[in-house]
């Protein structure tokens, strides 16, 4: 009866443990996601203030980023993903609005 | 020459302690009222970016999604009032704390009026120094003689970036001929603004956009009106961007 007990104890803890680790690692992959995150989102968006003057190539590859971090956007959390889906939408649209009075100049 | 005001289209503006104000009553309770928002308390400490383009507060009514959790968590409100954030020798006051029911007595109410409103600053004492305006405060002169110094990074929030380049100016020529053009001014409106603030959402692109901005358009909130009607100097004072028209309209049943 105690060595029933031990193993089913000994069973419980092995079924048990990668449940616990996926747990724990699941916070630090959430940060890490949330970090590249972040770190494309400072890199794409930094350049709106300059804009005008980059090239349509240059545009373009912003605007197909913008587009890339955007299903991202369902992997922060609530708050985050309010704040983040403005600024981005602000951003990519500024690129975008930017290409196009480009094809308009060219017309 | 009489001039309709109905031709104008403009609002009669409120006392000016009350311009710019904004009221969020989302989330009203019994224990707190709607919250009360002074532009002119804000505008004075930071520039229109940090708030509308890195915080993320939207221009409109019910666009933003502020909410106690968010400004709990430092967004919104609570990025910059986190009780812990300084600006100068000022700490900002938390904002929406947890346990904000047990400190209603104080906290809450510097936000959410209610009998038990406790306002650190008034408009009169608050702006008293700052250079005036035919209507409310001259905001380029009070930066322009160092009167306020805004802010125009948060650390942590805001991106650095360059400043903008290519600033245009632009001349535009209204449809009616007894007023002058307009001379716009892309490098006033960028010291304070950013690209993405206006462009595309307020002034899109040429093929989205209507032929002609009419003031009956920018009266009611659209393209210029979109700040220059309730935030920004009224577009009551007609002579502030067509150079010789009236000085000022102010609103329905007016006469020149």
């Amino acid at each position: 009866m105690r060595k029933l007990a031990i193993v089913v104890s000994v069973l419980v803890c092995t079924l048990a443990w990668p449940q616990q680790l996926a747990a724990q690692s699941q916070p630090q992959a959430n940060a890490a996601e949330q970090q590249a995150f972040q770190r494309e989102f400072d890199d794409v968006c930094s350049r709106t203030q300059g804009a005008m003057s980059l090239t349509r190539d240059e545009l373009k590859d912003l605007v197909r980023r913008c587009d890339a971090l955007a299903p991202k956007l369902a992997k922060l959390d609530q708050s985050q993903r309010k704040v983040y889906k403005r600024r981005l939408e602000q951003c990519r649209g500024l690129y975008a609005y930017v290409l196009d009075t480009r094809k308009d100049s060219d017309q | 020459m009489v001039v309709q005001a109905q031709q104008l289209y403009v609002q009669a503006v409120p006392p000016e302690d009350q311009f710019g104000d904004v009221t969020l009553d989302g989330h009203v309770t019994p224990n707190n009222g709607p919250v009360v928002f002074n532009h002119w308390l804000h505008r004075a400490k930071f520039t229109c970016r940090v708030c509308h383009v890195d915080i993320g507060f939207a221009m409109g009514a019910n666009r933003t999604g502020i909410d106690a959790k968010t400004n709990q968590e430092g967004y919104y409100c609570g990025a910059c009032h986190d009780g812990k954030r300084q600006f100068g020798n000022v700490t900002a006051f938390a904002s929406c704390q947890p346990d904000g029911v047990a400190k209603a007595n104080f906290t809450c109410s510097r936000c959410h009026a209610s009998s038990k409103t406790e306002r650190k600053y008034t408009y009169k004492e608050f702006t008293a120094k700052l250079p005036k305006a035919r209507y409310g405060i001259d905001w380029m002169a009070a930066e322009n003689t160092g009167f306020i110094k805004p802010i125009d990074v948060i650390d942590g929030i805001s991106i650095p970036k360059e400043r903008i380049k290519n600033r245009a100016e632009l001349s535009i020529h209204p449809q009616v001929q007894w007023f002058t053009g307009i001379h716009f001014s892309h490098e006033l409106h960028s010291k304070w603004n950013s690209c993405e603030l206006c462009h595309p959402e307020i002034f899109p692109t040429q093929k989205d956009a209507p032929a002609n901005i009419s003031m009956y358009q920018i009266a009611n909130g659209r393209f210029c009106g979109a700040c220059h009607v309730k935030v920004a100097f009224p577009v009551n004072g007609c002579n502030q961007c067509h150079a010789q028209g009236p000085m000022w309209v102010a609103g329905p049943g007016w006469v020149m």
